[in-house]
């Protein structure tokens, strides 16, 4: 097996920024498929790249012509402002709740 | 020892558009019930798509031009993730590390004669977050800000005391508004500003630690925020301290700094190119249609005015300080066609003076440029006398009828006319033998007296030359 | 029924369009059929080992707003107007498109209360042109596998085919559904072979179009700059009449591309004799992972004598098969796909943190941040778990170059493999190239899940494609020793869906192939 490259901290690093909480078996498992994947990601390492190649951020280049232009500035209202916030867990005049963000101010 | 500030803004102008950055929504709130102004796109539903406002590129295409700012003929949009209840998508779409606009700078000219130049480093695009709201124990969210557009300018660490920071903020405001491409109203929060702050002994050449100060959101905050920061330091380290990069918060109620997070574990932000978007291309073709009317700046009017018309830099500053203001002021004179100065003298008394009270700008009156300056020219000729020349402008704007109409048919015209002007003198002088015999006996300053009984009889439609002088003969 | 059910869509909808049937006629049989096969719909906490010999399509059936449609279709017919072309042909759509008043739920707990508030745009196309929707059919947990086990409604879909195996994923209810006569046409999407795998494993015609041929408006963003919607049909005609309704350009989506649309049908009336079409070593190559081991071997031999086959078939027809084309980059196409669709998943799934719809923990908690962690640990399954978790990785600032830069240059060598053999004026010259569409058929439920690597390169046929942009087919050719039915996949040129469906058409036609229904 390869070693470990996501070691117990860096995999709470990852879980912190993900804002999950986690149980013990799940984490173990999540944890392991991480670094299996790694070892297949590793495998770019040994595509020869000359150092000037450009990225691809979408295969299909967008040219000029195939190119939308961008939207014009024109109001058009959502006619169900209220269908979104049906779906909001909690709401109060209007608004959305949501719990307190403490420790803001040291 | 003597210390001199360092300091840099980040500031957030909101862009006047019709609608949001990446939807249809209006992109203006203000005053409107929490999430009203809502729709898929700008509340992060499953599924959306953003398609980028064509005016918000060409507005910071506008801007980026007058910061003498390099327009990128490509730009990206880029994802910067983070979690925040206002901020629905749980990333906020914004440009990274290939901006519309890098360098550029601004010349401050400050009330004491100098110029700072403050260098920008870059000018991107990006859209605004909801807005939190405390309540007891829990928040509140509205959603309704979230999309309205906004060009975030990051400036160089060239601002040198907090009065050059606020100096730096009534220049900003006032070309966004002279370009017409936000409202700049701070009490809106239009204009939103994070300081960056250090100290350093004055001459050095090295930059210490800095804080940032977060939101500050009115001229006068900054000013005082950044002054207040400035002498923090200075006890700092004359009690022999460190400064630490903390990030504050200015509770301008209050007066204070407060200290917020502290920044050793800055965010993992990462960033990455927003795929939902293509590049940004400004190609030459839309860039010249944008700057087609680019105006001529407030700072060079203001030194057009001066040189050209031989205006104080007072007038010329004032003249300037709107656009639409300044436009009235050469219409004004073009229609005129005289003493510049007498122009401005009018347009800084009178005119303004009524913008002010009716809180209108300068294009909006109906006492046009052109009938202000019938307006001097008929004082100037005496058809009318000064006092009612500035009541016509008065006139003027409540009615929209031309000067000389209201002239003619309130009959304000100045009587001139020495033999019927004599006539009334006579009938003045005659009817107060009292004051006679004062002037006579050497209280002369009582002409004036005599003057407004003759102004009086007429309605103030004497020449009050022409009647000084026949009374002085009259009680010679 | 079974008559009408044999029939295809662009004959139903001709049928409609003059009188001889009516919507509503054709959807009650399709609900009887989905009655009679699909048994219990997939619903969180479901039994996964229910009713085993049914199919699971579906997550949702609206029988009632598909009767309103049906109805709507049959009216307009008697006023004389025309419904349009898929006039009273029902459909499924993959539970990751927005359906304005439908739950919409990407298979996830995370989403299982929500209610579309607005229709995604190829969805409100076939509405438009008078297609009839049945509901909602299952996927893996936000499109990330291809076994279709990873939904959190259970049970899971089953193989037409065979119902202990996988219909494969992600668009897996939309393949099984169209395999076993519950609907003629389904709306599904294709990231990595999302469409086509599962297409292959259950013997239907299964469309990646063009990236940016077809809005992606209302779909749940998965990988952003890879997702692509498109028809999954029982026969190449209706895929192409599908793509039809679907296809152009979309003010709502930014990267839908301003290209015209040409007529499908037409193009499938053109014979295919004098078009290349290539074949290539590197695709008969495959790479088996197990246990995040990764071992090098051949192609299966009855996959690879199915591709061969095919390319006989079609050299009768008057193709020119070109041998020994070289796309070497295909090998890379899974571990790039693995950095860039995890950094651009774990952006999109950023949103789903139970503050404005969707699920919310009902635990107490002290504060913001732990509302977030309990509402995403309990409303995430493990594949979008594994997904996020990985992008933060691989984006993190200090392994972004390591990782997500080399890979989107990695993908630009996909990419330039593809130019290369596409190009006019170069050495291949291809219409066309023709490849196996899956390393395997239809596997065992149970088989493979939960290796996620493994899972991974059930794709390795077709990811690169999606990492390209470039439009790929998979057609039924044949059944296995073990009955299974096998795909073999076209790719073609950017937006030139019309060759491809021209050729898929020649290889439907000269194919052994019977369907299921
Ligand atoms: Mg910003
Ligand atoms: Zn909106």
């Amino acid at each position: 097996m390869p070693e470990e490259e996501i070691t117990p901290e860096l995999f709470e690093h990852l879980v912190e920024l993900a804002a999950f909480e986690l149980g013990a078996e799940e984490a173990e498992y999540l944890r392991a498929e991480l670094n299996k994947q790694l070892n297949a990601i590793h495998e770019l390492e040994a595509v020869p790249l000359p150092p000037d190649t450009p990225i691809t951020s979408h295969g299909v280049p967008y040219t000029r012509e195939i190119s939308a232009p961008p939207r014009e500035d024109h109001w058009q209202p959502f006619p169900h402002p209220e269908k979104l916030m049906a779906q909001a867990p909690e709401t109060e005049d209007g608004y959305i709740v949501v719990p307190d963000i403490p420790h803001e101010e040291l | 020892m003597e210390y001199e500030a360092i300091i840099g803004l980040e500031t957030h102008i909101q862009l006047n558009t019709e609608t949001k950055i990446f939807c249809n929504c209006k992109a203006d709130s203000w005053g409107e019930p929490p999430n009203t102004n809502i729709c898929p796109v700008c509340t992060g539903q499953p599924g959306v798509l953003p398609v980028l406002n064509k005016a918000v590129a060409e507005k910071a295409v506008l801007l980026a031009t007058a910061m003498h700012a390099e327009v990128q003929r490509v730009s990206y949009f880029d994802r910067k993730n983070y979690f925040y209840p206002d901020l629905p998508k749980g990333y906020q779409i914004t440009q990274f590390d290939r901006p519309i606009a890098i360098g550029g700078y601004l010349d401050l000219p400050m009330p004491e004669g100098y110029t700072r130049r403050v260098h920008i480093i870059k000018l991107h695009i990006e859209e605004d977050a909801g807005k939190t709201k405390h309540a007891n124990g829990y928040r509140l969210i509205d959603f309704n800000r979230c999309g309205v557009p906004l060009i975030e300018m990051v400036t160089g660490p060239d601002l040198r005391s907090a009065d050059e920071a606020a100096q730096y903020l009534i220049r900003l405001r006032q070309l966004v508004r002279w370009l017409g491409i936000s409202e700049g109203n701070m009490e809106k929060a239009h204009i939103r500003c994070d300081a960056n702050v250090s100290i350093r002994p004055k001459g050095a050449d090295y930059l210490n630690p800095k804080t940032e100060i977060k939101n500050v959101n009115s001229i006068d905050a900054v000013r005082e925020a950044i002054a207040t920061e400035i002498q923090r330091q200075i006890r700092e380290v004359e009690a022999g301290g460190k400064i630490e990069p903390w990030t504050l918060e200015w509770d301008e109620d209050a007066g204070v700094l407060r200290k917020m997070r502290s920044k050793e574990t800055e965010a993992d932000y990462r960033y990455f190119r927003e795929p939902d978007l293509l590049p940004l291309v400004m190609d030459e073709e839309w860039k010249a249609r944008i700057l087609a009317d680019f105006p001529e700046l407030p700072l060079e009017r203001r030194a057009r005015f001066m040189a050209q018309y031989g205006l104080p830099e007072y007038d010329a500053d004032i003249l300037t300080t709107e656009r639409a203001l300044s436009d009235y002021y050469e219409a004004a004179l073009q229609a005129y066609n005289g003493d510049p100065k007498r122009v401005s003298n009018w347009v800084i008394n009178e005119v303004l003076r009524l913008l002010n009270e009716r809180g209108l700008s300068a294009d909006q009156l109906k006492v046009t440029p052109q009938y202000l300056a019938m307006i001097i020219r008929l004082v100037d000729k005496g058809t009318v006398n000064t006092s009612t020349g500035k009541a016509l402008v008065v006139k003027v704007e409540d009615t929209g009828k031309p000067p000389k109409k209201i002239v003619e048919e309130e009959g304000l015209a100045q009587v001139s006319d020495t033999g019927a002007l004599r006539q009334i003198c006579e009938k003045i002088v005659a009817a107060n033998p009292k004051e006679v015999e004062k002037y006579r006996s050497g209280k002369t300053s009582l002409i004036g007296w005599f003057v407004g009984q003759v102004m009086r009889e007429t309605r103030g439609k004497a020449n009050p030359k022409e009647v000084q002088k026949i009374l002085r003969e009259l009680l010679g | 029924m079974m008559e009408l059910l044999r029939m295809e869509a662009h004959e139903i909808a001709a049928a409609v369009r003059a009188g001889k049937l009516s919507a509503r006629d054709v959807l009650e049989a399709t609900l009887e059929r989905i009655a009679s096969v699909d048994g219990i719909p997939g619903t969180i906490g479901g039994d996964p080992g229910a009713e085993p010999d049914k199919i699971h399509a579906f997550i949702t059936l609206t029988a009632e707003r598909a009767r309103a449609q049906a109805d709507a279709v049959d009216a307009k017919i008697a006023a004389g107007e025309d419904p349009g072309p898929l006039a009273g042909v029902p459909f499924t759509v993959k539970d990751i498109f927005v359906v304005e008043g439908t739950p919409s739920t990407a298979g996830s707990r995370i989403l299982a209360n929500y209610i579309g508030p607005y229709t995604a745009t190829p969805v409100e196309r076939m509405e438009a042109a008078g297609g009839v929707m049945l509901g909602k059919v299952n996927l893996d947990e936000f499109t990330f596998g291809s076994s279709n086990e990873s939904s959190a409604f259970k049970p899971t879909p089953r193989n037409p085919w065979d119902t202990s195996r996988v219909p494969g994923g992600s668009s897996g209810g939309s393949a099984a559904a169209v395999a076993a006569g519950e609907g003629w046409l389904s709306l599904g999407t294709d990231t990595a072979g999302s469409i086509r795998q599962p297409a292959a494993f259950c013997g239907v015609v299964g469309l990646k179009p063009t990236y940016g041929r077809v809005s992606r408006y209302g779909l749940i963003a998965f990988g952003s700059s890879l997702d692509t919607p498109g028809p999954v049909a029982r026969s190449v005609r209706d895929a192409a009449l599908m793509l039809q309704v679907i296809a152009g350009r979309d003010p709502h989506d930014a990267t839908s591309a301003a290209v015209p649309v040409p007529d499908y049908l037409a193009a499938l009336e053109k014979d295919v004799r004098g078009l290349r079409v290539g074949l290539s070593p590197d695709y008969f190559r495959i790479v088996r992972a197990e246990g995040g081991e990764l071992v090098e071997e051949p192609l299966p031999a009855e996959i690879k004598q199915a591709v061969l086959d095919t390319a006989e078939r079609l050299a009768n027809m008057g193709v020119e098969i070109v041998e020994d084309v070289p796309m070497p980059h295909n090998r890379y196409g899974i571990p790039a796909y693995f950095v860039i669709a995890r950094v651009e998943a774990a952006s999109n799934l950023h949103r789903y943190d139970g503050v404005k719809y969707g699920y919310r923990t009902p635990d107490r908690v002290a504060d913001m941040r732990e509302m977030y962690r309990k509402s995403r640990g309990q409303g995430f399954g493990l594949q979008p778990k594994l997904r996020i978790l990985m992008g933060m990785y691989v984006s993190a600032a200090q392994y972004s170059e390591r990782y997500y830069q080399r890979a989107l240059q990695v993908r630009t060598l996909i990419r330039r493999d593809f130019e290369a053999v596409f190009d006019p004026e170069g050495k291949y010259r291809l219409d066309a190239l023709l490849t196996p569409t899956t390393p395997t058929a239809a596997f065992p439920m149970g088989a493979v899940y939960g290796d996620s690597v493994l899972m991974q390169y059930a794709d390795q046929l077709t990811v690169a494609a999606n990492h390209a942009g470039v439009p790929g087919i998979s057609v039924p050719v044949a059944l296995n020793s073990e009955g299974l039915p096998l795909g073999v996949q076209l790719l073609g040129r950017d937006f030139d869906e019309a060759t491809l469906l021209r050729l898929a058409r020649a290889v439907e036609d000269a194919a052994a192939f019977t369907a299921k229904v």
